[in-house]
């Protein structure tokens, strides 16, 4: 489950093995992250992942705790962003957010249990590191995907280059506020954090080259009138449900 | 009196026990005895069990080691130069092999009766099979009464897997044969049709009546890609060898909006690993002439293009088709554009162009008619509007090897109408003259029910039938291939290329298209393995085609057998149906196929994908190539610029998320 990398990182402490490594940056990137996806992401049994977690929580760099229905959640501490190098401001994961977590969460290890993913070692870049990179500019009515993949140049796949917005949708918004996050999305053409003057140029390539909706039964419908009010741009919307599991 | 007969009884048992005791006892040693060929029996009938495999495929394993057998025996006749060493040479095997495996030479021992065991432990292994299939066929097989259903259920369980493996290997289901097939998948089980690895659609199936029956989301749109790819790279093989006209593919996809047109990006891309120079999508890319129609048939066209009521309205109607005619075949000749046409439909211009003594007829029309001139204008005016500029020219089917036309028949239907109309007729024009009256023509039309209240599907069917058009109709469901039963009836009924039928919730008036089959039912008992006889069940109710085994009058007398005839197409097994899973019906048979997937081409690189006006793209856009030799045009940069529609991600999100939901 954990997507192969180039070179691989070096041992943060002493006693992690490759794979704590890879489980504490996910975790870290993604907020926070429930006991049977952090076992889906280890590809082990949710009791083994659940010692991996004792054993971060031991070391000082993780926190558990049950913060809703379902399996327990575990977040890094701010030794643990710390030892991953992640510049993150240490806090659990909000209660109100937590089924959005989770179904980005669900969506980011879906997407990397793809041999596609794997083979391209496409590179998934979350919400909580767009954010950060924004800093204290980021703008009331600016708005930020879920998350990135992008596509390494030269991968073995037809869309190798590109760089996607993905967009997790759980509850219905209305069909105007959907489709003018859809046209924000598609029409951004500078990074997160870049300078406001770059965020919109005309002429330039447009950032995402498409932008993935996985959608829950409930905003399915509203989503996809959103895409067919863009016009041209609705080729470039891709939708989906929610892999199974997204929600608690 | 009672003693003596329960001492009877008694010896009566110990005689059956023992009997029976030394059966098996005959038979396990038969078996050990025979030990390579049981061993290879029994391997072949698990292998055949878990890859789903009819008996005939052990038959043929064991006829391809003929070669070796013979190899063997010439090598025995060489070494002994006797004709008895090679009537002993299995004897001789056998004996060394038992000989070699006492002494711990294992290997040598396997190698010895090889050429002998493997060929017979085929043989037996198929009988074996045939004989399991036929006592589940007939219901007297299986510890439970529902076993025969549970073994059919597994049975295609194991079909599919072997079928899915076959096309997952790449290369391993090339789009053509060099005798003119399509390949559309791998075979999961046949019914009177040749039970091969892999679904062969002659070429000559694509240039007759198609129809094509499946829900969203069940690889409808794989399928007909493979198809259209299919028909495009085997027509134009035998283009390029004399052997035919060049082929020209017509899609009119009726449901529109931004599905449609990843769709088209799609066709475009596979379509070129098919060999098709351009592909034009019409009418974002590319456009057609309508005014190249001849003018009898322009008037009809556009008369037609127009809502027209009923009762008292029909003498507007013909007051529109006189004054329409008179616009068309007026002196100067055929309006030559939608401009040209709207400035005729004025008075003054009208009584110039009649104005000569010998159209006194026409003039005298004019003037019965001339109040209604200023409306008829508007209509038209408000139609052309509406149109767009896709028929308004230039183009001709010629342009290009592919034609993929775009109807907004969900969101704008009077339009679409409007428009189906004006394709068909063109194509039908294009076919019937000119280039295309050489060209093998594919005219695909998906959900046409949609926009067919101008142009009923069967009249298009005739039509097309006439003309030598080759029709593929596909759609959602049954409902949605006609408006009325009647219509669906006539135009299945039709289908001389035959029916695919995916997933679809009421599959019932097409199966019943391929008929039944006899089948029998029975209560006698089948004893042991039957062998050497030429009974036969007279159905097969499991899918292996029709099982022969070697059955000797081994059945018992009590019981009875009732004949009767069942579906050759199981319609729960179609709702069933998994994506990429499609029931090819053909002439009383069907054929269960996995299709394989044609994977795309890279995508284009971003460019204008339209520029409105007279610089009108050619048909395929600006190409893989970029822009053409003009350069961009005066829209490429800064804010008109438009990405091109992304490559089709498709596989890749299926595999993570599963298919878009309809």
């Amino acid at each position: 489950m954990i997507p192969r990398r180039g070179a691989p990182a070096p041992p943060a402490a002493p006693g992690l093995s490759e794979r704590d490594i890879a489980g504490l940056v996910f975790v870290g990137e993604m907020y926070g992250v429930q006991l049977d996806q952090l076992a889906t992401l280890l590809g082990v049994p949710e009791q083994r992942a659940a010692g991996f977690a004792l054993r971060w929580r031991r070391l000082h760099f993780a926190e558990s705790a049950r913060l809703g229905p379902g399996r327990p959640w575990i977040w890094l501490t701010r030794a643990g962003l710390g030892v991953c190098g992640l510049p993150y401001t240490a806090t659990a994961p909000a209660l109100s957010r937590l089924a959005h977590i989770r179904a980005v969460t669900a969506v980011r290890l879906a997407l990397q249990s793809t041999a596609s993913y794997a083979e391209a070692e496409a590179y998934w870049r979350g919400e909580r590191r767009l954010r950060a990179r924004a800093g204290g500019r980021v703008g009331l009515r600016e708005h930020f995907p879920d998350g990135e993949i992008h596509w390494p140049d030269g991968a073995n796949v037809a869309w190798a280059g590109e760089c996607w917005a993905i967009e997790a949708e759980l509850t219905r918004k209305t069909v105007a506020r959907t489709a003018a996050i859809m046209t924000e999305i598609l029409t951004r053409t500078g990074d997160y954090g870049a300078p406001a003057a770059e965020a919109r140029v005309p002429g330039r390539e447009p950032r995402h080259a498409r932008v993935l909706y996985l959608c829950s039964p409930a905003a399915r419908r509203t989503v996809a009138r959103a895409r067919d009010a863009l016009g041209g741009n609705a080729a470039r919307v891709e939708m989906r449900d929610l892999p199974p599991g997204a929600a608690t | 009196m009672i003693s003596r007969y329960l001492g009877l009884l008694a010896v009566r048992a110990m005689i059956r026990l023992l009997a029976k005791v030394i059966k098996v006892t005959t038979t396990v040693a038969l078996i050990v005895a025979a030990a390579p060929v049981s061993l290879v029996a029994a391997y072949s009938v698990t292998l055949a069990w878990l890859l789903g495999w009819p008996p005939r495929q052990l038959y043929r394993a064991a006829l391809y080691c003929g070669p070796m057998l013979a190899a063997w025996l010439a090598a025995t006749a060489v070494a002994t130069r006797s004709w008895t060493g090679v009537a002993t040479a299995p004897q001789a095997a056998w004996l060394a092999m038992w000989h070699d495996g006492a002494a711990g030479r294992y290997a040598l021992a396997a190698v010895t009766i090889a050429p002998a065991a493997v060929p017979l432990g085929l043989v037996a292994g198929a009988i074996a099979w045939q004989y399991r299939i036929y006592s589940m066929e007939t219901g007297t097989g299986g510890l439970t009464p529902s076993a025969p259903a549970a073994f059919d259920l597994r049975q295609w369980r194991h079909q599919v897997r072997t079928a899915r493996a076959r096309i997952s290997a790449p290369g391993s289901v090339p789009l053509t044969l060099p005798n003119e097939t399509i390949l559309a998948g791998a075979v999961i089980r046949a019914i009177h049709h040749p039970q091969v690895p892999l679904a062969r659609i002659p070429y000559s199936r694509l240039r007759s009546h198609q129809v094509v029956i499946g829900t969203s989301g069940t690889g409808k749109t794989t399928l007909l890609l493979r198809l259209w790819a299919g028909f495009m790279a085997m027509g134009l093989q035998r283009h390029a060898a004399g052997a035919g006209p060049r082929p020209l593919l017509v899609v009119i996809d009726c449901k529109g909006g931004a599905d449609s047109r990843r769709i088209a990006e799609r066709t475009r891309r596979v379509l070129r690993g098919a060999g098709a120079r351009t592909t034009a999508i019409w009418p974002d890319e590319a456009s057609l002439s309508l005014w190249a129609l001849p003018p009898d048939q322009l008037t009809t066209t556009l008369v037609d293009m127009i809502e027209h009521g009923t009762g008292g309205a029909a003498y507007y109607a013909d007051v529109m088709e006189a004054i329409v005619s008179l616009a068309v075949a007026a002196p100067p000749g055929p309006p030559a554009s939608a401009a040209d046409f709207l400035a005729r439909l004025d008075t003054g211009w009208l009584a110039m162009a009649y104005a000569a003594p010998e159209q006194a007829d026409h003039a005298a029309v004019l003037r019965s008619a001339a109040r209604h001139i200023s409306d008829i204008a508007l209509r038209f005016r408000t139609l052309f509007r509406r149109l767009g500029s896709g028929l308004d020219g230039p183009g001709t089917f010629a342009d290009a090897d592919v034609w993929y036309c775009i109807l907004e028949g969900t969101s704008e239907i009077t339009v679409a109408e409007a428009q189906a109309r004006a394709l068909v007729d063109l194509l039908a024009s294009y076919a019937a003259s000119g280039a295309g009256a050489s060209a093998e023509i594919l005219l695909a039309v998906d959900e046409f029910s949609a926009v067919s209240r101008r142009l009923p599907i069967w009249q298009l069917y005739e039509r097309a039938r006439s003309l030598g058009l080759a029709v593929q109709v596909s759609a959602q469901s049954w409902p949605g291939l006609a408006a009325q039963e009647d219509e669906r009836s006539r135009v299945a009924a039709t289908a001389d290329g035959g029916i695919w039928l995916l997933r679809t919730p009421q599959p019932e008036p097409a199966t019943a298209l391929a008929g039944s089959r006899p089948a029998v039912d029975t209560t006698r008992r089948l004893l042991g393995a039957a062998l050497f006889s030429a009974a036969q069940p007279s159905g097969s109710a499991l899918p292996f085609g029709p099982a022969r085994p070697f059955g000797s009058a081994s059945w018992r007398r009590e019981g009875s057998s009732r004949p009767r005839r069942t579906p050759v197409v199981d319609a729960d097994l179609i709702r069933r149906l998994a994506v990429g899973q499609a029931a090819y019906i053909y002439r009383g048979g069907v054929t269960f196929v996995q299709v394989k997937r044609l994977v795309a081409g890279p995508a284009e690189l971003p460019g204008p994908v339209r520029r409105d006006g007279p610089e009108r793209p050619g048909p395929d856009g600006p190409g893989p190539d970029g822009p053409g030799p003009d350069g961009p045009g005066p829209e490429h940069g800064a804010a008109a610029r438009r990405p091109g529609p992304p490559a089709d991600a498709g596989s890749l999100l299926d595999e993570a998320f599963g298919p878009e939901a309809p």
